[in-house]
Order: C-alpha cells, then structure tokens, then sequence
C-alpha cells in the first residue's frame, strides 16, 4: 500500500529533487584559489626550503655538507669557506648552497641530518615558473624572509590577492583573515 | 499578381511589416538564447554539486558561453571519411530549423497596446486554429536531425543514437498528444490562443489535469532527450551518441537545437497547463512577465531533474512509454470525456 | 499569388516523388519521400485546410516516416544502394505507367469533379466540421477503417509473438 502511494505520488523523485535543492542553495565548497582564497599548509609540510637564522641574525648553517651529503637525489650543492665577520655562528659558513628543485623530491632528510637546524622545510608550495632559472634555489632565495612565519599555524584557507607582475604571478596571502574550508 | 500588390493598401503593408518585425525577433531571441541557457546550466549543476560552475570568464562567469562559442567558431571542422556528407550537411539543419518553426504558432501573450502609437499588437506570430497540432508536427519533425545525423555520420555509436531517439520519439509522441488531447477537450479548441484564454481566473488545466500534466512532462522529457532520457547521446554507452562525429559549427547547431527544444516544451507546459500569461494568485496581470517568469521556471526544473535523476536503461525507457504512459494517457481522455459530458 | 504557390508546391511535390523512385540509396529515397509529404501538406494549406496539413504532417512525417528510417537504418543497404529496384526493366514501369494515366484522366472526364466548385470554406471550423462528418456522414467508412487497422495491428503482433516460440 505505502509503496503504491510512493510510487503514485513521486514520493522518492520529489525526496531527491529536494535534496538536490538543498545542495543548491547551501554554500559550496570551492576553494577560489588563485583569485581570493589560498590555503595555508600545516606546519609539518614539506615545501620550498628555507636557510634559517638564530635570534642574533647570524646564519645557523655551518656548511657542514651533511644535507648534501644524505640526499637521496644528489640535488644539493654546499660550497663552504672560512668567514670571520660573524655572519655564521661559527668561522665556517657556505659559499654556495644551492637546491635544484628539479630533482629535489621534497623528502626531508636534509631536515633530518642538519646538526644545527639551520634548513628546514618551508611552507611556499607555487613553484612553478616559465624557466629553468627558478627551478634553482641558491642561498640568497632560501635565506630570504618567508611571507608565512614559521610559528602560524596552519591547516586552514586564507584570503590571497592574484597578483600579475614582471618577475611572474604571484599568489599574495593576507594573513589577518582566516577561514577552514569544511 | 501585380494588381494585388497595388490593390494592398496601407495597413495590410503595416500587417506584413509587423509580422516580419516579429519573426526577426523571435528568431534572434531564440539564437541568443542558448548563451544565458548554458550558463545557467552550469551554474545549477555547479551549485547542485556544491562546485561554482564557471568563475573566471567575466563576474561570475557570464562570460563563458560568449568563450565557448568563440571556441566552436574557430574549431576545425572534419567530416569523417565515409560519411554522406550531403546528409551529413543537412543533419544539423533538420533539426533545427523545426525547433525554430514551432515559435511560428506559439503565443506569448494576448494583446499590448503601443503608448503614443495608438495600435493594438497581438503579441504573437500566427494564432493558427490547429495550432497544437501544428507545433506537435513540426517539433516531432525534428528527430529527423538526430536520425540522419547519426546515419550519415557512418559510426557505429552515431547510428546507434539515431536508431535510438527514433524509436525514443515514436514512443513518446503518442503519449504527449494523448496528454493534449485532454486539455483540447477542456478548452474545445485547437488554438493555443483559445487555450490560455479558457483558463483564466485560476481556473489552470493543472487543477483539473494533474495526471495528463504529469504524462506530458515525462513524455516531453523524453521527446527532448533530456536526463533521465537521454539515452541518443547516453555518455557511457554510446560516447556522444548521434553528434559524436560532428564538431565546430555543425556540432553547436544540434546544441542549439536542443535549448530551444527545451524552451518549446517549457514554453508549452505553461501554455496547456499554467494558464500561460494568466497572473498566479491574484497578483497584478504584467504582459509577458509572467508568461516569461513561469517558463524560466520550467527551464530550470528541467535543470534541476538533469542535475538529480540519473538516466534510465533503453528497456526501462520502452516499457515506461508504453506500459505506463500510453495506457495512463488514454484513461485520462476517458475520465476527461466522462466528466465534460 | 496562390496559383504560383501552388505550382512551386506542387512541382517541388513531383520532383521529390521522382526522386523517390530514382535515388539509389534508400535513406535518400526517404528523405525525398518527407518532402514530397511536406509540400503535400503545404498544397492542403493552400486548400484552406491546415488541419489536414498538420495531420499530414503530424502522420506521415512525423510517425510513418520515423518508422521507414528506422527499418531502413536496420538493414544492410550496402547492397540495395548497387542493385536495381525493379529487375524487369524499364518496360513495364512504362507500360503500368501509362496504364494508370489513362485511368485517372479517364475517371476525372467522366465525373462531375472539374464542374463542381467548392463552396466558400470558412476557415476558423474545419476542425470541428471534420469531425462532425467523419462521426455522422462517413461513420461507416471511419468505423471499418478503423476495424481494419485494428484487425492489421493485431495480426503484427501474432506475427510477432511467432518467431519468440
């Protein structure tokens, strides 16, 4: 009797049409990355490198080769030399330390190896560009500061400004708003 | 012949110009159409699937449907090798150049007068007095596209699709006339002029013809090709079905085509059953913007069903045309019958 | 203006009919088979009668002729598209041709139909006109019609139901 009923009166058709709807005017999920929105990893991800520096500014690395040495891809060039201006924390700082981002697979046993905590996974993942210049990372780019702090915490999306300039695009974030996607 | 000529005087000449005037923009409505169609159909899509349809073409991507026919105006055109290319030529044309005729006996409204001009305009083309009959003929005609299509495209996978909306069509016709047929015998009139105008007052066909309302919009969904029954060019089964060998212009023309199918049976829907530009409830009458608001209405029904049921298997298909829909039809003449009499 | 609608109808209608039988390919032949329907209808129109133009239209293109390409579309016509249609020639499509003028122009001379003229058909009731005659006058005729097409429809499907045992 209460499968006629359903069967005469569109019962199931008109539940799924009403679900639908329902999907239709809840919010959806779309992350507008690039234009509006970006997402900000966790801490513990694994992207661009970055060369750090103690409170005083000095460089951590001490050139010690053991990051290249542990690579399993051989994509890390350390150059060292003796230096006595205090740039590093001690007389022994690298020349030349240089990522080819090409072979890197982002595996983070440089991480792991490094005596002095000196590189360490960063958080920048747009690493694609027209040329092969920026497919290296010397020591300039790794040590410069990140947009992202290391203390933030992530896991969430946040506002971002598509930005079209000389050097390329760029996906700007902008800290101050937050928002989890799910 | 030429003493005819002089003999039509003034107004006769206003008359022709007048239709004229209405054709052009009917047709040229009706090309633009598709172009907010598509997008709106994503949108629903996108929205049903909590996506966002098309964004970046244009504020919320208004602009795509311009993109995509750019696109397809500068796409390579290929016939394949083994096709009938005069029938594969004329395939796209067949089935639109019926989509379009239909509008020829379609009424969007009774009469406005002209402020300043002091001139009543009948507010469409032709108020033929078989005009039902004549837009169930010619729309039906339209089927010939996707069977030829599919023919000379010399696929297995395009033939299979034409075999298919050719039996899918010859099915659901009847059902569909079956389903007017009721409403004919409310208003005593073939004339859709005539239908509108016997449903005034709220006294709509859908009070009194739920069932035949049902019939005819499962039957018209079928006759559409749309999901649940879009079985010509079902995607997993037959790839693309009947267009699967047409690209470019040839291609968009059957996209075409099926839009403006899908108004035609939105349009008519409102017309035998929603009192076409009658007012709802009692609010003001507007001339055609409720005959305009209720068919958008039914267009994105359509949408809605597209985006909600999935499609029916082909033996499914023949048995809800002709075990469910025919018999069901004709009991809804014989109560209809019984209860005019 | 009529009389030259007419003879564009009505030769357009001929030379789709000789296409008909002229053209090899069979999906062709049908094609040209809708035409001719269609500029039938159309000289039904001219004839103050839409409703038969639309039934016309309605029946013959819509339905008969979805049904013609779908049988044709099933069959392997590789080998009709070579072959001739009739094997004796041109002889006795001539001979039978000829045969059936002779009976039309016969028939047509000797009955009133040339004499007679239409009265003036209104045009707004032809729907309702039809069918009072067809229930009244011709209520025979529609009614043994009607058997007849029953009995053909039930014979289709014994013939059908034959070939599952």
């Amino acid at each position: 009797m209460a499968n006629i009923f359903k069967k005469v009166f569109f019962v199931d058709f008109l539940k799924g049409l009403s679900l639908t709807l329902r999907y239709e005017v809840s919010k959806s999920i779309t992350m507008r990355y690039p234009d509006e929105e970006k997402w900000l990893p966790y801490q513990r991800f694994r992207g661009l490198h970055t060369l750090n520096r103690d409170s005083q500014g000095r460089e951590l690395c001490v050139a010690c080769e053991l990051c290249a040495k542990t690579c399993p891809t051989k994509c890390i060039t350390v150059v060292p030399m003796e230096d006595d201006k205090g740039i590093g924390i001690s007389d022994r700082i690298a020349k030349v330390y240089e990522i080819n981002l090409v072979r890197c697979m982002f595996c983070g046993l440089c991480e792991d190896a490094c005596p002095t905590t000196a590189i360490r996974m960063g958080r920048d993942y747009e690493l694609a560009c027209f040329s092969l210049d920026c497919a290296k990372a010397e020591k300039k780019r790794l040590l410069a500061p990140k947009e992202i702090p290391q203390e933030l915490d992530g896991g969430y999306v946040i506002k971002a400004r598509f930005e079209r300039t000389k050097e390329g695009l760029k996906v700007r974030p902008d800290l101050s708003k937050k928002k989890r996607w799910w | 012949m030429s003493h005819e000529l002089i003999t039509m005087d003034i107004n006769t000449l206003i008359e022709v110009a007048l239709i004229i005037v209405k054709v052009i923009f009917v047709s040229l409505t009706l090309f633009a159409l598709p172009i907010p169609l598509t997008w709106m159909e994503r949108k629903v899509a996108g929205h049903i699937q909590l996506r966002l349809g098309p964004f970046r073409v244009g504020p919320h991507g208004i602009l795509q449907p311009v993109a995509d026919m750019i696109k397809l105006m500068f796409k390579e055109d290929i016939v394949p090798d083994k096709a009938d290319r005069r029938l594969f030529w004329l395939a796209p044309l067949l089935a639109m150049v019926p989509a379009f005729a239909v509008y020829a006996a379609i009424p969007f409204g009774d009469t406005v007068k002209i402020p300043f001009v002091d001139k009543e305009i009948t507010l469409y083309i032709s108020d033929m007095n078989v005009g039902i009959l004549y837009i169930l003929a010619i729309s039906g005609m339209s089927v010939y596209g996707l069977i030829l299509g599919g023919w000379a495209s010399n696929s297995k996978y395009a033939a299979m699709g034409g075999i298919r909306s050719s039996a899918q069509m010859i099915s659901y016709e009847i059902a569909l006339s079956f389903a007017c047929v009721a409403v004919v015998m409310i208003a005593n009139s073939l004339s859709l002029l005539d239908i509108v105008n016997a449903q005034k007052e709220l006294h709509w066909n859908i009070i009194y013809q739920p069932l035949g309302f049902i019939i005819f919009l499962i039957a018209a969904l079928a006759e559409i090709n749309r999901i649940p029954f879009d079985l010509p060019e079902d995607e997993g089964t037959l790839a693309a079905g009947y267009h699967v060998e047409y690209s470019a212009m040839k291609f968009s023309f059957f996209m075409l085509a099926e839009y403006v199918a899908m108004v035609t049976v939105s349009v008519l829907a409102v017309i035998l059953f929603f009192g076409g530009w009658n007012a709802p409830l009692f609010l003001p009458e507007i001339p055609i913007f409720w005959f305009v608001a209720k068919v958008a209405f039914f267009i994105y029904f359509f949408m809605w069903i597209r985006f909600t049921l999935p499609r029916y298997r082909y033996d499914q298909l023949m048995t809800i045309g002709w075990k469910i829909l025919l018999p069901l039809s004709l009991l809804n003449i014989l109560v209809t019958g019984l209860f005019l009499l | 203006m009529e009389k030259i609608f007419f003879l564009i109808f009505a030769i357009m209608a001929i030379a789709s009919a000789i296409g008909v039988v002229s053209l090899r390919n069979p999906v062709h032949s049908a094609i040209s088979l809708m035409a001719c329907f269609f500029q039938v209808a159309a000289i039904f129109v001219l004839l103050r009668s839409p409703f038969l133009a639309a039934v016309q239209v309605f029946l013959y293109v819509g339905a008969v002729m979805v049904l013609f390409l779908f049988v044709i579309m099933m069959l392997d016509i590789r080998k009709a598209t070579i072959s001739r249609f009739v094997p004796g020639g041109l002889f006795w499509i001539v001979v039978i041709l000829i045969a059936l003028v002779y009976e039309i122009l016969a028939v047509i001379s000797k009955s009133n139909l040339l004499a007679r003229r239409v009265a003036a058909v209104r045009l707004d009731g032809t729907v309702a006109e039809i069918g009072k005659t067809l229930f009244t006058e011709y209520l025979l005729p529609f009614e043994v019609v009607s058997v007849i097409l029953l009995v053909a429809l039930i014979g289709a499907i014994v013939m059908g139901k034959k070939e599952i045992k």
